[in-house]
This record gives structure tokens, sequence and C-alpha cells, in this order.
């Protein structure tokens, strides 16, 4: 015997398959004494070059599998299918009807001249949609199951999936599931994967999708803040922040390191540069206070309040009342006082280099030369 | 005329006639038939007509061990067949004679 290449040899064995399920009501000996040289009869006669049938499949040669599987048993002597009290459904074997209308189509199909390479190119991807079919099992039973993922993660999931191949393609084969005890089960399973396979693969372009989206926004920086969809604004706030942290009151000391009070301090614009904004409404704690502190402003030559003198004094928030105005304002009798100072001494700086000022000012006169 | 219902009455015979020249396994009987100049019949109707035989008695069967391919299902023929098989074919001899007179032609033996 010649040797076929594989998809004759699959062919046969699922031709054979066919036929031994249309037998299956004869009990498995039967089958089997019917069946047992099939696949190398049927091999043997579509490879003769001397006989007709060499480079014709399978089913161009003998016929749907059904009629031969009758025609055997009718020559063997045995009753025919429906008269063997096969258990079928009562109002017309649906499964019948729909071998019958895919029979027809076929033959319709196949009086088309263009149908024959197609029907040879689907044939020979048969044992794709055997894998296709098995993964499709897997993931239907994964999802049950509650894993997730589109291909196992670890490793009992991935020897689910390959059991689930296995069985597959050996069915596929024809290799089991020979009994008409298991061909149903296999036959449903098949079913449900055919009917399952477009959603599922629907979804995972869904979930492909959807992660495109999110590595998207990582790219975008959304999580950088501990994986919160923060977006991180780079807005400047008014005051005055040391260390990341906004400071309430402002120390100065002259160049011997002595505190200085009342000074007057603006920014590179002329504006003044102010550490509370609350109009004297707000508390505030700083270090070794046992309570917290508000501020009161200092009042300029014009009447207007003032909160760039610095250091800002104040008094212990409790000390205030409130006037008729409902302004937050010291009781007649006390008066604002400094808050503790850091340090009683700055360190003295060495002797200030040459400092030009703008044309209005004095130029001071350093006290001595570096 | 289509030769497929004549057939039907003697594939028995002619499954007999080939097996008692020499044992042979399904496809084999199947391709004797065929060179014999029968090419109507269908592969499965020989396979269950040896299997019919078998169940019969007429034909005993043993299996072929090989290295290259799988075991084949090897059919020979025994008393029982031998005799079933001069029977019948008399009977075609017969029949075919009348059959010849009827149509005016020579049967060859």
């Amino acid at each position: 015997m010649s040797v076929l290449d594989t998809t004759d040899t699959l062919d046969v064995a699922g031709y054979a398959a066919a036929v031994r399920r249309s037998l299956a009501d004869l009990g498995p000996e039967q089958v089997d004494d019917l069946t047992d040289d099939l696949e190398a009869d049927l091999a043997e006669a579509l490879d003769d070059e001397r006989h007709v049938a060499h480079g014709r499949g399978v089913l161009e040669q003998f016929g749907p599998p059904e009629e031969y599987a009758a025609e055997l048993r009718a020559a063997a002597g045995l009753a025919p299918a429906s008269a063997a009290g096969r258990a079928g459904l009562p109002m017309g074997d649906p499964v019948q009807d729909a071998r019958r209308l895919g029979r027809w189509a076929l033959q319709r199909l196949r009086a088309q001249a263009w149908w024959p390479a197609v029907e040879d190119f689907l044939v020979a991807l048969r044992p794709v949609w055997w894998l296709l079919r098995g993964w499709v099992v897997y993931q239907l039973v994964a999802s049950m199951a509650g894993v997730s993922g589109w291909f196992p993660h670890n490793l009992p999931a991935f020897l689910v999936l390959v059991g689930f191949v296995v069985l597959s393609v050996q069915w596929g084969r024809g290799a089991w599931f020979r009994g008409s005890s298991g061909a149903w089960v296999a036959t449903a399973a098949n079913v449900v994967a055919v009917l399952a396979v477009l959603p599922l693969l629907g979804t995972v372009q869904d979930g492909l999708n959807d992660r495109e989206l999110v590595y998207d926004s990582y790219l975008a920086g959304a999580f950088r803040d501990g994986g919160t969809q923060t977006v991180v604004e780079d807005r400047a706030i008014d005051g005055v922040v040391v260390d990341g942290m906004q400071v309430s009151n402002l120390f100065v000391y002259d160049a011997e390191g002595n505190p200085l009070t009342d000074v007057q301090v603006y920014d590179d614009r002329g504006r003044p540069v102010r550490t509370t904004f609350d109009n004297g409404f707000e508390q505030y704690w700083f270090p070794e206070a046992t309570e917290p502190w508000s501020f009161v402003s200092r009042v300029d030559s014009d009447g207007r309040a003032r909160w760039n003198v610095y250091p800002l004094q104040g008094a212990p928030t409790s000390e205030f009342t409130y006037d008729d105005e409902g302004l937050q304002v010291l009781p007649a009798g006390s008066s604002a006082t400094t808050p503790p100072w850091p340090f009683a001494k700055a360190p003295a700086l060495d002797a200030p280099p040459e400092a030009a000022i703008g044309a209005e000012g004095p130029v001071p006169t350093p006290t001595s030369t570096p | 005329m289509d030769t497929t219902q004549l057939l039907k009455g003697v594939l028995d015979l002619a499954v007999l006639a080939v097996v008692s020249d020499e044992d042979g396994y399904g496809y084999d009987v199947v391709r004797r038939l065929r060179a014999a100049g029968i090419e109507e019949v269908g592969d499965a109707s020989v396979y269950g007509t040896l299997r019919r035989l078998y169940s019969s008695g007429a034909l005993t069967s043993y299996v072929v061990p090989s290295d290259e391919g799988p075991h084949r299902k090897y059919y020979g023929i025994n008393a029982q067949g031998r005799a079933m098989l001069e029977a019948q074919r008399k009977d075609w001899q017969e029949f075919a004679g009348a059959m010849g007179r009827l149509l005016k032609t020579e049967v060859v033996r």
C-alpha cells in the first residue's frame, strides 16, 4: 500500500468514523465486524491507480457515509437503521434533515466551476478548525471556572487547553469517540464550539481594544500617583513655599545675624510677597506653639492693610474677638506680638560683595574690601 | 439495463468465485471483481457480502499481520462455501442458458 499524505488519511478516518456512527445502533461488536478494515480498504481504493478513484476525495468516490453504511448494512443482511428502532426524535429527525440540507447545498455548490478549488482549500484547513475548536471549548470552560485571559497563564490551565485540543484533534481524525455513547457528546461539543467561536473572537477583540486604551492612558501618565487617574498639573500657587511646604511667616536677619523687624518684602516685579491670604481669619500652627495663632496686618501711610511686613505679628487665636463689622480683631488693650523666632541669631555673613542697585537707590558702601 | 439490479442476485456467487480462486482481503476482492469486468458493484456491497457469507459459515477469516501497513483480515473459502459455490454455479448456468435461448445468443462457458 502506498503512502498517502496526511489529509487523505484524515479524510478517510473521518469518513470511516461517520460510517461507524451510522451503524452505531448495531452495537460495538457488530460495527467492528463490519468495519474492521474499513480505513485500509477505503484508502487503498482511493489510491488504486488502475481504478478510476485515483485522485478523488473520499466523499466523491464513495458518496455520503450514511449511504455507504446503508449499503454495507443491507449487503450484510442486517436491518436498515430506521427499522432497528433507533431512539430518534418524533417530529422528523432534525439531524437527518440538516444533513440532507447540507448534502443538497454541497451538490449545488459542486455544480459550480469554482467550487472544487475552494472545497480543497477548506478541506485543507480542517485541522486548523480542530485546533480552534479545542481552544474555544477551553475558553468556555475557563470563563465558567472564573479563569481569565485568552491564553493560559499557568501550567494547570495550559494542560487543560492541551487536553481539549488533543480531544478535538483526535475526534476530528476519527480516532476517538467512535462508539455511539461518546459520539453525541462530541457532536454537541462541536456544535457549541461552532456557535461560540464568533462571539468569543469578538470579545477577544474587545479585550485587546480595552488593553490598548489602558496602555495609551498609561503612556499619558495616568498611573503615576499610585494608580489613581490623577492628572498632574504644574500650577503655581500664591505664597511662599519652602521645601514643598507653604510657610506662614518669614524671619529676616541682618548681616551680623541679628533679627530684623518690620521688613517689607517685594518680589522681582515689585509685588508684595505674602504668606497669608486670609486677612487674619485663619489660624496657624507653628513649631513650639501650644495653640494656634492668627496674624494681624500692618497699616501703611495710606491706610491700606499690608501683609508683606515680616515677621508677621499676631496673637493666639483665642485672644481675638469679633468687632461690630464681624472682623476678627484683638480686643482693646492687647496688642499684637511677634511669634517666636526660629533662632535668636543667625550666622554672621562674610563681608558682602559689591552690590549694584538700580539707578534710583543709593549705592551702599561696603564696610570693608574683600 | 442497469446492471446493479442483475448484480444483486448474483453477487454472492461472484464473491464466492473470487475467494475460492485465492484468499483475499476486502479491497482485494473488489479489485478482482472489477478486473473481471464487474465495474458497477459498490465497495460497501462487497464488504457486506463478505461479512454475510462469513456469518453464514461459507467463508473463513484470519488476520494477516503486516510490518508496513495495518493488519488485514483475509477471507478464505471452506467446504461449506465450496458446496454453496457449486450449487449456485449450476443455477447460474441453467439460468444463463435459458436466457440465451430466449435472446438467441450464445452463452460463453
